[in-house]
């Protein structure tokens, strides 16, 4: 503590930024908990509904249960795509002697970029008609037959929303989690070698452990921004066709929008945020436990 | 296991001695493979993005009738002049600096402000202030459309710089609360005590010796924002409805013709333009971009 602080300094400076998150977090989280019990189209008379919205929520939306089911797919190919992905890379760096710095610039690349140029370039690279990358790729290495309109597949939709997102931030992760690689003392490997670990076990005996800490976090980053991904599946498909890539958020928004129906938008959108405590209270449980034993 | 390191480290500063050297063949497969896997990712990850550069060059003919992965027979800028007819990219370009300012230096100056009230000053309830902060890195922002799209439009907003800047600074502010506070961990007591017996106070000692000191974290906290602030789809697609207040992710989509028609060489060259000026400060400042991000994540 500062020797000549006043209680006046300590809110000078401390209450601009608090009024500030207040205005723009805090209060929209007890707002949306409010309208959540509330039946309002934003022009008539709020009505309340009790529980009413999330008894409709979990017992008689199709649509609710069909984007969960969407979004848990969705989290999960991101989360291969980037955890997976910027874990071998990292990995893999590691052992590369030069031209480290320029990959790492290279692979961070996508992650500067737009979402809506994303979903414009994605859009185009799954295209049939004109052919797009893919198929042509595909037509190419003799794979014809899996030609198709990727975005129009009620089969595929899903996967082909959800793989940009995933491709946009593997090199974030793998930023970090190769900055943790370096950071695992050279010793403790070379003395694993010398006891004749091969690469496999160096990998999980001593680096894996070492960067736990930093796995939990690129985890639950994940995690959270995949569970909230919103920009590239509404700008690519707007959830269809039908509801095949409709994800919770993209639910909630055209909910709220394009139906104007604010309270029931709000219980969706409180759901969203119980969904990410939960799956961040899981996370930590479950490495946390594995740390243990 | 930590004395076994002493004697391994001389081996290692003799690195160019011949034996370790003739060891080096055995996993040289492994290192070929490693390398030819690292290059064939790199590829997945530039690829469609050099791809988008070249096609912003074809003409329209040329792409609609070449082969997609083919070089273009020729080159042309006119997809460029046809971008700038099409939508109102400087505009655009423009309000995307007005919104990614504005939204920088209230996350940088508040972000500073309670990162010094909770770190430096200290007071009762700091642990609990600190708490309630954090809070805004998990939750996510769609919690807040609703809400802040009727409270906007009861104090009248909806449609300003204001009610793009708001939520982008505040759900923001977390991080670089937490950044900033993290660095003020390592300023020594010794340098505010010796100031303040000397007389200065905490807004002096916050001018004089905090601020100075902070401006690499600065760096690093509006590199990382202006990331995420410049392509901000979300709030400005929910707030924003006139032409003359569209950041760029709103323009881009103006390139959509009706029926979904789109004009994809022009399209291309558009998005070429909006995404040079964050591409050409990452890459010349990219060094402590990923110093910012490593260090964000590997202190939580």
């Amino acid at each position: 503590m500062l020797p000549n602080r006043s209680r006046t300094s300590v809110l000078v400076f401390l209450l601009p930024p608090l009024l500030l998150y207040c205005a723009a977090v805090l209060f929209p989280i007890l707002q949306s908990l409010f309208l959540s019990f509330f039946s309002w189209n934003g022009i008539s008379d709020m009505e309340f509904v009790g529980l009413a919205n999330y008894v409709r929520m979990l017992t008689a939306d199709d649509i609710f249960w069909r984007s969960f089911f969407n979004a848990l797919v969705y989290l999960a190919i991101c989360l291969v795509l980037q955890l997976g992905g910027a874990l071998v890379v990292a990995s893999l760096l590691t052992s590369l002697r030069r031209g480290r710095e320029l990959i790492k610039t290279l692979y961070l690349l996508p992650a500067v970029i737009s979402t809506v140029a994303i979903a414009f370039l994605f859009v185009r690279i799954y295209s049939i008609d004109p052919v797009g990358l893919l198929n042509q790729l595909l037509h190419w290495i003799g794979l014809g037959s899996l030609e198709r309109a990727w975005l129009s597949d009620v089969n595929t939709v899903l996967a082909a929303v959800s793989a940009p997102e995933g491709w946009r931030f593997t090199g974030l992760y793998m930023l970090i989690i190769y900055a943790a690689l370096i950071a695992v003392p050279k010793e403790l490997e070379e003395a694993a070698v010398l006891d004749g670990a091969s690469k496999w076990t160096l990998f999980t005996k001593i680096r894996f452990p070492y960067i736990r800490p930093v796995w939990i976090t690129t985890t639950i980053m994940a995690t959270t921004y995949g569970l909230r991904g919103f920009d590239i599946p509404y700008l690519m498909t707007n959830g269809g066709p039908g509801q095949s890539s409709e994800l919770l958020t993209t639910y909630m928004y055209k909910t709220a929008f394009t139906s104007t129906d604010f309270g029931y938008a709000s219980t969706i959108a409180v759901f969203i945020v119980i969904e990410c405590l939960v799956a961040v209270g899981l996370i930590l449980f479950m490495l946390k436990r594995k740390a243990d034993s | 296991m930590i004395t076994q390191t002493a004697p391994a480290q001389p081996t290692r500063a003799r690195v160019p001695s011949p034996a370790p050297q003739r060891r080096r063949r055995k996993p040289s497969l492994y290192r070929t493979l490693s390398r030819v896997l690292i290059m064939l990712i790199v590829i997945v990850q530039v690829y469609p993005l050099a791809w988008l550069f070249v096609t912003s060059l074809r003409t329209e003919h040329d792409f609609a009738t070449g082969d997609p992965f083919g070089l273009p027979s020729s080159l042309t800028w006119e997809n460029y002049a046809r971008a700038f007819e099409t939508g109102d990219l400087g505009r655009n370009i423009l309000n995307s600096f007005i919104v990614t300012m504005g939204a920088n230096i209230l996350i940088v100056l508040f972000g500073m402000m309670a990162a010094y009230a909770i770190q430096v000053l200290g007071f009762r309830l700091s642990k609990f202030v600190r708490g309630l902060f954090l809070v805004g890195i998990i939750v996510p922002v769609q919690i807040a459309l609703v809400p802040l799209f009727i409270d906007y439009s009861a104090v009248n907003l909806l449609d300003t710089y204001q009610s793009m800047i708001i939520p982008l600074a505040g759900f923001a502010l977390p991080m670089s609360i937490y950044l900033f506070s993290s660095f003020f961990e390592y300023i020594p007591r010794e340098t505010y005590e010796a100031a303040s017996l000397d007389g200065a106070g905490p807004y002096r000692i916050f001018g004089l010796i905090t601020l100075p000191l902070s401006l690499n974290t600065v760096v690093t906290v509006v590199l990382v924002n202006s990331i995420f602030i410049w392509n901000d789809f979300i709030f400005a697609n929910t707030f924003v409805l006139s032409e003359d207040l569209k950041t760029i992710p709103l323009g881009l989509q103006n390139y959509i013709g009706a029926m979904g028609k789109v004009d994809w060489t022009a399209t291309f060259a558009a998005v070429c333009v909006t995404i040079t000026p964050l591409l050409l400060v990452f890459l010349v400042l990219n060094k402590a971009m990923i110093q910012g991000l490593e260090s964000g994540a590997n202190k939580g």
